[in-house]
C-alpha cells in the first residue's frame, strides 16, 4: 500500500530521491542550447573581438552600442542565429518527451531504477506520448486561442475606459485566468502521461479520459499544488535575475555564466516537482488496488536422499503493482 | 489778428492733443492687464474700419514692448461640442500688410481637412508612412474637417463665393487644406485688412497631435490660418503627412466655451472665466508674439500650477496638466521643465513668455509629444521607472521647440531640419548636461543609453536616402524624414563641434537665437551665423552634410607588426632579447564612404606609447609606418569620439589581439535565453 501523503510533499520526496534526473536534463538543456547559440556566438566574436567600441558592452551595458551592432549589415542577419536557437529549444522539448516516461517510472519506483528499465519505459511509451502530445496540443491550442481571443475583446473594451489602469488590471486578471485554465489542462495531460507509463496503457484515449476524470474530481488540490510550484519557479527566476543585476559585476562574464546556469538549474526543479505530484496522485488515487493473495509454499516432501539438501526457496512477497 | 491766431493755434493744439492721446493709449496698452474672472473683450485696439491695427499688448510676455513684428491679430470666439467633437466659431483676423506691395488675394490653411481619405496627407501617409497610423483601413472616427461657413472682408463685403481650394504642392484636387480668397480690391502696402470668418471644425480621433480621445481633446491647427508672405510670395503649403506648420507672429485673443466640468489649458495667459447658464463656461486666453494657438480640455486633468521659474525677463508660471494615473510623476515633469528652462536661458537666450503649459495627454492617444507656442504635450504612462527617461526626453524636446519653432520661427514645411533638427541637437546638449552623456535616455538595471546615440541610430538606417536640406514633404518616407531631419541634423551639428570647437558652437547658437528670434530665418541665415562666429569657411562641410547625402564611414583597414630583421634566424632568442627587437609596424586606414573629412587617429603600442596622427581623408586610403621596439597594439580613428556621423563606429578601431569578453558576455545572454526558451516550451508542451 502507498502511504497517503500530501501531493506536494510526496512529489518533493520523489524529486529529492531522484535528483540525477534533474542533473541530466540540465546537462541536456545546456548542451542543446550551447549548440543552438554557437552560430550567434561565432558571429559576435567575428564582429566584436577586434573593436574598441565593444568594450562599452563589457563595463556596463550600453544599449545603443548593442542596437548599432544589430543594425549593421556587416554584422549579418540575426535571423539565422535566432532560428538555430529556436530549433535547439524544440529539440529539448522532444528530448523531454522522449525521456519523460523513464522519469515517471523512476519516480514511481521505490528503488533506484536501473538504466535499462528507464530506457525501456522511454521506448515503450514514445509513440503513445507523441499521440498524447498531439491531442494535448490541439486541446490546449483551441482553449488558448479562445481565451486569448476573449482577452483581446476585453482589452479593447478596457481601452475605451477613461480609467487608465483598467487595461493593466484586465491584463493581470486575464493572465491569471489563462494561467489557471492552462494549468488545469496541463494537469489533465500530466495525469494521462503518468497513467500511460505506470499502467502501461496502450490505449491513449483511455488515459486521456482517466486523466480528465481525475483532474476534474480533484481540481482544487491539484491546481493548488501546481500553482505553488509555479510560484516557486517565479520566485527563483525573479530572485535570480535580481542577483544577476545586483551582485555580479558587469565585466564578470564567468560570474554571470555560473549564476545564470544556477538559475536555469533551479528553474528545472519546479516542473519535476509537478511530475512528482502527478505520480504521487496517481499512486494514491488512480492505481487499481491489487489484492495480494498470501502465498502458501507448496509442501515439500522430506528428502529421501542422503545428500545434503539446499534450504527451501521462498519467493519474496510481491510488490503491489506500480509501487 | 484774432483769426490769424486761431489759424496758427489750431494745428498746434491739434498736434498736442493727438500726441497726448497716442501717448495715453500706448501707456494703457503697455500696462499689465488684470486677470479678472470676467471674460474680457479682446484686448487692444481694433476694428473701426478706418482705424484697424494690431494690438501692441504685452500681457502675456515679460516685456514692456512687443518683441516681434506683429502681422496678425486673431480674435476667436469658439464653442466646443464635446459630444460631436466639433467647434463652431467666429474668427476676426486683422492682417497688417508689411509685404511692401499690394496684396490681392489671401490663402488660408484649413489643416483639419487633411483627415479625409483622399487628402494629400492621407495619401502620403498611406504610401510613405506616418507617425500615428498607416491607414490600413479607413474608419469614420478618423475623419476631420474645417469648413468656412462665411467670410467677410471689412469694407469689401461677403466674399464667401470667391473661396477656392488650391493645391500648390501636388495638384491633388481632392485636397482641401488650403483655400484661396481673391479680394474685391487689393490691400495696399502698409495697410490693414480685416476678415470676419464663421467656421466649423470637426476633430478626428487624435491624429498628428490634434483631435479627441475618449473625453479628452487637443485643439491644434483648428482654425483658418492665413499663410505667410515670404520671399516675395505667399507661402501656404498643403498639409502633408510629414510636414508641420508655418505662420506669422501676432496677437491671439481666444474665448473657448466648454462644459463646466472641463479643465482647460491653452497657449498664452488666461484672462477670464465665466460660467454660463447652460452648464458651460467660457474661458478667455490672450497671447502676445506667438504664431499659433492650441488648447486642450479634459474633465480629468489634475493641475499643478504653483511652480514659478524666475527667468531672466521675469517669472514664468509652469502650469502642468496631468492624467490622474500619472500624478505621481508630476514632480518629474516639473523638474525637467524647470531644468530645461534654466539651460535654454543660460545657453541660448531668455524665455520671454509669462507661462508655459505642459499637458500630459490622454493615454493611447496620438497627442503626445507636440509643441505649440507656450503650450506643449508630454508623453508618459502610469508605469515609468525612474531610470527610464522617456518623459524627460519628450518634455525637454517639446520645450526646446519654444525656441526652435516658437521664437525662431523657421518654415517647417521647407526646412524641417531647422526646427526638429536643431532642436534635437540642443536636446542632446541639454539632456547630456542634466541626465548624463551615456544615460540620458536609459539608466536602468545596469543598461544605459544616451540621447546622442539614439539620434545617431535613427540617422544610420536612412543615411544615404535623402539630404537634410529639402522640403519635408519630399522625403522618401516617414522614416527617412525622421532619421534625417532629427537624427542626422543633430549628429551633423554635434560633429561640427569637433571642427569649430564646442564653445564656438555654443556661442554661434546663442547669437543665432538672439539675432533671429521672432523672425523666419532661412537655412543660410543659420549656416552663415556659424561661419561668421567661427571665422571659418565651412562650405566643404555644409555642402556634404547639409546639402548633400554623402555618407561617412572611416575604418582601420589593417594593422601589422613584424621584426625589421625578420629574415634572421630567431631560434633560441630569449624574451629579454625580444624586448630589444625593433618592429616595423603599419597602420592602414580606409575611407569607405564618400563623405570626406579630416580625422585624427590614435595608435597605441604594446609598450604603452600612444601616437596621434592626422589624416585629411582625401584619398581612399592611407598608411602610417613606424619602426619601434614595440608592436602596434591598436589603432583608433576619432579617439575622442567627436564624430557622430560615421555610419559604422565598430570599424573605427582595430586591436591586434582579439578580446573575446564582449562577445562572450552577449553569447551568455543568448545561451540563457535559448535554455530558458527550451525549458518554457517543455513546461507547457509536454
Amino acid at each position: 500500500m502507498v502511504e497517503q501523503q500530501g501531493f506536494l510533499s510526496g512529489g518533493w520526496d520523489r524529486v529529492t530521491r531522484n535528483k540525477r534526473y534533474i542533473v541530466w536534463f540540465y546537462v541536456l538543456n545546456l548542451a542543446l542550447a550551447w549548440l543552438g547559440a554557437a552560430a550567434f556566438s561565432n558571429q559576435l566574436h567575428d564582429y566584436l573581438d577586434h573593436s574598441l567600441l565593444s568594450e562599452r558592452l563589457v563595463h556596463g551595458f550600453d544599449v545603443g552600442v548593442l542596437i548599432e551592432m544589430f543594425v549593421r549589415p556587416e554584422f549579418g542577419p540575426v535571423h539565422a542565429s535566432h532560428v538555430a536557437g529556436m530549433h535547439f529549444a524544440l529539440i529539448f522539448l522532444f528530448a523531454t518527451a522522449l525521456f519523460l516516461p523513464g522519469v515517471l517510472q523512476g519516480y514511481a519506483s521505490t528503488y533506484h531504477l536501473p538504466r535499462e528499465d528507464f530506457f525501456r519505459a522511454c521506448g515503450r511509451s514514445l509513440w503513445r506520448f507523441i499521440r498524447l502530445m498531439l491531442v494535448a496540443g490541439v486541446v490546449m491550442g483551441v482553449v488558448a486561442a479562445a481565451l486569448f481571443g476573449l482577452h483581446s475583446v476585453l482589452e479593447k473594451k478596457a481601452l475605451e475606459s477613461t480609467h487608465e489602469l483598467l487595461l493593466f488590471e484586465v491584463r493581470v486578471v486575464d493572465i491569471i485566468i489563462i494561467f489557471l485554465v492552462m494549468t488545469a489542462l496541463r494537469i489533465w495531460f500530466d495525469l494521462a502521461e503518468t497513467d500511460i507509463v505506470l499502467s502501461d496503457q496502450r490505449a491513449v484515449r483511455r488515459s486521456i479520459a482517466t486523466g480528465f476524470r481525475h483532474m476534474w474530481q480533484n481540481l482544487g488540490r491539484l491546481v493548488g499544488s501546481y500553482v505553488v510550484t509555479t510560484i516557486v519557479a517565479a520566485i527563483v527566476l525573479t530572485a535570480g535575475l535580481w542577483a544577476w543585476m545586483k551582485l555580479v559585476p558587469p565585466a564578470s562574464v564567468l560570474g554571470a555564466f555560473f549564476l545564470s546556469q544556477f538559475i536555469l538549474f533551479l528553474l528545472l526543479i519546479p516542473r519535476f516537482w509537478q511530475r512528482g505530484v502527478a505520480v504521487t496522485y496517481y499512486l494514491q488515487n488512480m492505481v487499481e488496488p491489487v489484492v495480494i493473495q498470501p502465498v502458501t509454499p507448496a509442501p515439500v516432501a522430506a528428502p529421501v536422499v542422503n545428500e545434503p539438501s539446499s534450504a527451501p526457496v521462498i519467493p519474496p512477497p510481491l510488490e503491489p503493482q506500480g509501487a | 489778428m484774432k483769426i490769424r491766431w486761431v489759424i496758427v493755434l489750431f494745428p498746434v493744439v491739434s498736434v498736442v492733443v493727438l500726441s497726448l492721446l497716442v501717448k495715453e493709449h500706448a501707456a494703457k496698452a503697455a500696462a499689465p492687464q488684470k486677470t479678472g474672472t470676467a471674460v474680457s473683450a479682446p484686448a487692444g485696439r481694433t476694428t473701426s474700419n478706418s482705424a484697424l491695427a494690431i494690438p501692441d499688448t504685452t500681457l502675456a510676455i515679460n516685456s514692456d514692448k512687443p518683441m516681434s513684428q506683429r502681422v496678425v491679430h486673431y480674435e476667436i470666439d469658439a464653442k466646443y461640442d464635446a459630444a460631436s467633437h466639433t467647434v463652431n466659431a467666429s474668427e476676426v483676423l486683422t492682417y497688417h500688410n508689411l509685404t511692401g506691395q499690394a496684396l490681392d488675394h489671401f490663402p488660408f490653411h484649413l489643416y483639419q481637412n487633411a483627415f479625409q481619405p483622399n487628402s494629400t496627407f492621407v495619401r502620403e501617409a498611406k504610401s510613405a508612412g506616418n507617425r500615428d497610423t498607416s491607414y490600413d483601413k479607413w474608419e469614420a472616427k478618423e475623419y476631420g474637417s474645417e469648413d468656412i461657413n462665411s467670410i467677410e472682408v471689412v469694407e469689401q463685403g461677403d466674399l464667401t463665393p470667391r473661396l477656392k481650394f488650391i493645391q500648390p504642392d501636388d495638384g491633388n484636387k481632392d485636397d482641401k487644406t488650403v483655400v484661396d480668397l481673391p479680394l474685391a480690391k487689393p490691400i495696399a502696402a502698409g495697410e490693414y485688412v480685416q476678415f470676419k470668418i464663421s467656421f466649423q471644425t470637426k476633430f478626428p480621433e487624435t491624429q498628428a497631435r490634434s483631435g479627441w480621445k475618449r473625453d479628452f481633446v487637443l485643439g491644434g491647427q483648428w482654425f483658418p490660418k492665413v499663410g505667410v508672405w515670404w520671399h516675395g510670395a505667399w507661402n501656404c503649403h498643403q498639409y502633408h503627412a510629414m510636414t508641420e506648420f508655418f505662420a506669422d507672429f501676432g496677437v491671439y485673443d481666444v474665448k473657448l466655451t466648454v462644459p463646466q466640468s472641463e479643465v482647460v489649458g491653452a497657449s498664452g495667459v488666461k484672462v477670464g472665466e465665466v460660467n454660463n447658464s447652460d452648464k458651460t463656461k467660457t474661458v478667455a486666453y490672450h497671447g502676445d508674439d506667438i504664431h499659433d494657438f492650441a488648447w486642450t480640455a479634459s474633465s480629468r486633468f489634475k493641475v499643478k500650477e504653483d511652480g514659478v521659474f524666475q527667468g531672466q525677463m521675469g517669472p514664468v508660471q509652469m502650469r502642468i496638466l496631468m492624467q490622474p494615473a500619472h500624478w505621481s510623476q508630476v514632480g518629474r515633469h516639473e523638474k525637467i521643465l524647470q531644468e530645461s528652462l534654466e539651460h535654454f536661458e543660460n545657453w541660448y537666450g531668455p524665455y520671454p513668455y509669462k507661462t508655459i503649459t505642459l499637458v500630459d495627454p490622454e493615454p493611447d492617444s496620438a497627442a503626445g509629444g507636440m509643441e505649440y507656442p507656450t503650450f506643449i504635450t508630454g508623453d508618459t504612462s502610469w508605469f515609468m521607472p525612474e531610470g527610464l527617461h522617456l518623459p524627460e526626453v519628450v518634455v525637454e524636446h517639446e520645450f526646446g521647440h519654444q525656441y526652435w519653432y516658437g521664437m525662431v520661427a523657421t518654415n517647417e514645411f521647407e526646412d524641417a531640419w531647422m526646427d526638429e533638427g536643431i532642436n534635437s541637437y540642443t536636446e542632446v546638449k541639454v539632456l547630456d548636461s542634466i541626465l548624463g552623456k551615456r544615460t540620458s535616455i536609459l539608466n536602468l538595471a545596469g543598461a544605459t543609453m544616451g540621447e546622442r546615440e539614439e539620434q545617431r541610430l535613427t540617422y544610420m538606417g536612412v543615411a544615404d536616402v535623402d539630404p537634410i536640406a529639402q522640403k519635408a514633404y519630399d522625403y522618401y518616407s516617414y522614416n527617412s524624414y525622421g532619421g534625417i531631419t532629427y537624427g542626422k541634423t543633430a549628429s551633423v551639428l554635434l560633429t561640427l563641434e569637433s571642427i569649430i570647437g564646442e564653445d564656438t558652437m555654443a556661442k554661434a547658437m546663442h547669437i543665432y537665437f538672439m539675432k533671429y528670434r521672432f523672425t523666419h530665418p532661412t537655412k543660410e541665415d543659420f549656416l552663415k551665423t556659424i561661419e561668421d562666429v567661427s571665422g571659418k569657411n565651412l562650405r566643404w562641410y555644409f555642402d556634404q552634410a547639409i546639402y548633400g547625402s554623402q555618407v561617412m564611414d572611416y575604418r582601420v583597414l589593417k594593422i601589422e607588426s613584424f621584426p625589421v630583421n625578420w629574415y634572421e634566424d630567431k631560434k633560441g632568442a630569449s624574451k629579454k632579447d625580444d624586448k630589444n627587437t625593433v618592429y616595423r609596424s603599419y597602420v592602414w586606414l580606409q575611407r569607405k564612404g564618400d563623405f570626406v573629412m579630416p580625422v585624427d587617429v590614435e595608435i597605441k603600442f604594446d609598450n604603452g606609447e600612444k601616437i596621434r596622427e592626422h589624416w585629411d581623408g582625401v584619398s581612399r586610403w592611407t598608411k602610417f609606418m613606424y619602426e619601434k621596439k614595440a608592436k602596434v597594439e591598436s589603432a583608433e580613428i576619432d579617439p575622442d569620439q567627436k564624430i557622430q556621423i560615421d555610419r559604422n563606429d565598430f570599424n573605427n578601431s582595430y586591436t591586434a589581439d582579439g578580446h573575446g569578453k564582449p562577445a562572450r558576455k552577449l553569447a551568455n545572454y543568448w545561451l540563457f535565453m535559448t535554455q530558458w526558451l527550451g525549458q518554457a516550451l517543455a513546461w507547457w508542451a509536454v
